[in-house]
């Protein structure tokens, strides 16, 4: 997985792309921490560039949120399309994270 | 199955292994000879083969196995679905299969359809899961349309065996953030520690002849586990579980999960593709051997119908005959195929097969046949005797009372139609049984058609004639398929030989300060493209894409024309639109009216930095600057070659400098609809190019890894010649 972010006023963007697999552990410790040191409330994932993830990807996610909740911000999964819909939706994570398309 | 007919035609016992790159030949002849992968009589002709690049290996020859370098990086993971190869093995040392081997035996036991066995080192950083499974649709060992759902099953278990198997990573429950970092953690200590990070890992896959479908299995080596109940898996974890979905994704996703091995192999099965639902399978039928159902089919109605037509004396109308698709008339003219039977004499010397227990029943037959002019009679007293005669005569049909001593007519049925020899040919019972009981059983053990006792003389004949001429037509239509085919064969090579090889393309490359790669794929019907380079002076590198419309025998005949024309005397090959201009003129004298080609020729100038180039209706060349931040569609429009006489072609130039890099490619790369059902438009594309330069490594090969990419996301069979070239300036200059 590869991402870029991007702030403004509101909310802080991550856009994310490639796979989303259970390699990406140590790319991912980078974007928690850098996530930390911002102050937005709102997290947005941008998963359209996403073209496969998995279940560790999936639990990856999970730990942003655990991550997030402590700061009291929200996160946002955006744009999810094909297999990576398919799976957060098999995952039941509508139930856990605020979805947008 | 991938290029069956094009299978190289070598002795069965050479054993061909592809050493790729820097494998080591040590550990591979380790391997081979030690038992590991074929038991010893097996390897005593063995020959290997090195290549520094994918397309080294060519794709006619057949390789037992692919030995993969010592930490194998994502290109030749390409080699999966790119070479004719069942097994690849990661060479390295420490490698120990211990209990997995040997892998393979030639008896018992199944043979892999594929087979990935590698480092656990390796197979971390890899997406093996997705060039698995393009490599099984490749194959065809897999339907496009259940590859997406294999595609999670493979990545979870393989994730599974790899990180709770060979690295013994435990990462059930709730994780907290410094949990999670401790993970990743040692993660990478693992990775980095032999006693981990050597271990093996094998996945391997086959179809299932019986239902289509895919049996999948991953070996580790790591301590063991014992399975959960299939009960404990139904439920998907909610928040309280981080990383705990796994094996219940898989669970949900195939339809026969287990382990064995103290849980260190996973076996998962999967039912087949959705039947008939795009007519693809139907296709794929044709290349089968044919099978008792198809011949019924092909044979007239059983019982009464035949009676209509008994006086009938018209050829059953065979299978449409395998014309090639586009198939331009004067081509092939010499084999056409008539569809009918051209000389009746081969009817009446058919060899007539009686088989009857009672002379005079066999006489009655024999006088019937006599009369009409049926003259190769041979006869059989009981059910040994048949078979007997089957095999000195080797009948065209075969006449068969039911009811005889001994063997029966069932019995005899079903040894002639077990031996692959005497599979199709056509048996008519002959019965006096009215019972529908007995009809049924003698169809399903393998008779083409009934006929009631006391013998009518014109339906007798009538059918004999029936199953005679269909015989015969059908052994015409396989005498001209097996040539056209062999021709086919024949313009394959040939085309394939306009094409430079790796290691020319290379050299000339290096001549040059560039590194070329290039994959240059035919589609599985004869098509138009060839490329090529020429050497001008010692600064400047001419390189040329050509793709004739269509395909089939016609393209590839005029990629031969436009090749002579190419290399003849008196071209300016220095000025690429007044070349255009002038192969225009010659091509369009010698192209039927409606073919045509489109073309680029351009040349490449290091003194000067520049690339000069002309096109004729050709894809957008594209130049990248900077790593790939930089990437722009050059202008390639023109009007196509052979179109009209006075068609004009301007010279266009723009930079290429050192950290350029050119990217020439045939439309199949742009025009093939992706899995997705987008194409690879502009912008899709240069976001490709844009992630594969951003890789360690990445700019290495380009070629080669916009192909994986290719495959990866497009359907199976591709319509259209594949070719991609990429020019890069080499990082550190040979040339002083």
């Amino acid at each position: 997985m590869i991402y870029k972010t991007q702030q403004n006023e509101t909310a802080v963007i991550i856009e994310m792309s490639e796979r989303f697999t259970f390699s990406d552990h140590t790319v991912f410790r980078k974007l928690i921490d850098e996530l930390s040191s911002l102050n937005s409330l709102t997290r947005i994932f941008d998963l359209s560039g996403i073209e496969f993830v998995d279940s560790a990807g999936l639990g990856m996610l999970l730990l942003a949120r655990d991550e997030a909740e402590k700061n009291h911000a929200t996160i946002v999964l955006r744009g999810a399309k094909g297999q990576v819909k398919r799976m957060l939706e098999v995952a039941r994570f509508d139930t856990l994270f605020q979805m947008e398309d | 199955m991938s290029g069956g007919i094009y299978q190289a035609s070598g002795t069965p016992m050479t054993h061909r292994v592809a050493i790729a790159g820097n494998a080591s030949l040590e550990t591979a002849k380790n391997l081979i000879f030690g038992e590991h992968l074929f038991v010893a009589e097996d390897v005593s002709d063995t020959r290997f083969f090195h290549g520094t690049g994918i397309e080294d290996f060519p794709r006619e020859t057949r390789f037992q196995v692919c030995f993969l370098p010592n930490l194998v990086t994502p290109d030749w993971l390409g080699a999966l679905p790119r070479l004719n190869c069942n097994y690849f093995i990661e060479a390295y040392d420490g490698l120990e299969l211990g209990d997995l081997s040997p892998l393979r035996r030639p008896f018992p036991g199944p043979q892999w359809d594929l087979l990935a066995c590698l480092s656990t080192q390796s197979a971390y950083h890899l997406p093996i899961a997705r060039k698995f499974v393009t490599a099984l649709r490749r194959r065809g060992v897999l339907h496009d349309k259940i590859a997406p759902t294999l595609e999670i099953a493979v990545q979870e278990a393989f994730s599974n065996s790899l990180l709770h198997g060979n690295m013994e990573i435990d990462t059930t429950g709730h994780l907290s953030m410094e949990k999670f970092n401790a993970l990743e953690q040692t993660t990478r200590e693992r990775l980095a520690d032999p006693d981990f990070g050597h271990r093996a890992i094998i996945l391997a896959a086959r179809q299932l002849t019986e239902t289509h479908g895919v049996e999948i299995f991953i070996h580790d080596q790591g301590r063991g586990f014992i399975p959960p109940q299939n009960g404990e898996l139904r439920a998907m974890p909610g928040s309280d579980s981080t990383f705990g979905r796994g094996l219940s994704l898989i669970r949900t996703l195939c339809n026969d999960l287990g382990f064995e091995r103290d849980g260190r192999t996973i076996r998962m099965r999967f039912s087949g593709h959705p039947a008939m639902e795009d007519g693809s399978v139907s296709t794929d039928l044709t290349d089968r051997p044919p099978s008792a159902a198809r011949l019924y089919a092909a044979a007239p109605p059983p019982v009464g119908s035949a009676r209509s037509g008994g006086a009938s004396s018209r050829p059953v109308s065979p299978a449409t005959p395998p014309l090639p698709a586009e198939n331009s008339g004067q081509n092939i003219a010499p084999i056409a195929f008539a569809g009918e039977i051209q000389d009746p004499r081969e009817l009446y010397q058919a060899c007539i097969l009686i088989a009857d227990d009672t002379l005079i029943s066999r006489e009655i037959v024999a006088s019937y046949l006599r009369a009409e002019g049926f003259t190769n009679l041979v006869f059989a007293r009981d059910g040994n005797d048949t078979l007997e005669q089957v095999r000195q005569n080797q009948p065209d049909l075969i006449i068969l009372d039911i009811i005889m001593p001994g063997l029966d007519g069932y019995d005899v049925c079903k040894q002639i139609r077990a031996d692959p020899d005497y599979f199709e040919v056509p048996i008519i019972a002959q019965t006096a049984l009215e019972e529908n009981e007995g009809r049924t059983r003698i169809f399903e053990d393998g008779a083409t058609d009934l006929i009631l006792k006391p013998l009518n003389k014109s339906e007798l004949l009538a059918r004999v004639r029936i199953h005679l001429e269909h015989r015969i037509l059908v052994k015409q239509l396989r005498a001209y398929r097996d040539r056209t085919q062999s021709e086919l064969v024949l313009a394959h090579d040939m085309q394939a030989m306009l094409v430079p090889r790796p290691d020319y393309y290379r050299t000339v490359g290096r001549d040059y300060g560039l590194s070329i790669s290039a994959t240059f794929q035919m589609s599985s019907e004869l098509g138009g493209d060839i490329w090529g380079l020429a050497p001008l002076d010692e600064d400047r590198l001419a390189i040329y894409l050509v793709d004739f419309a269509g395909h089939g025998i016609g393209a590839a005949l005029n990629t031969f024309r436009l090749h002579s024309l190419m290399w003849s005397d008196g071209e300016d090959l220095h000025d690429p639109g007044s070349y255009l201009e002038s192969l225009n003129v010659q091509l369009k004298r010698l192209l039927p009216v409606g073919q045509y080609a489109t073309m680029l020729y351009g040349i490449i100038d290091r003194k000067k930095a520049l690339f000069r180039y002309a096109c004729a209706a050709s894809t957008s060349p594209v130049i990248g600057k900077n790593n790939g931040q930089e990437i722009r569609f050059l202008d390639g429009s023109g009007v196509p070659l052979g179109v009209t006489n006075d068609a004009r072609y301007e010279t266009r130039e723009t930079p290429f400098g050192d950290n350029s890099f050119l990217m020439l490619y045939s439309d199949a790369l742009i025009e093939t609809p992706l899995n997705n059902g987008n194409m690879l438009d502009p912008e899709r594309l240069q976001d490709v190019l844009y992630h594969i330069m951003k890789r360690p490594g990445g700019g290495s090969d380009l070629a080669s890894q916009v192909t994986d990419y290719f495959y990866d996301h497009t359907p199976r069979e591709l319509s259209d010649d594949f070719t991609l070239i990429t020019l890069q300036p080499q990082t550190a200059p040979s040339r002083q």
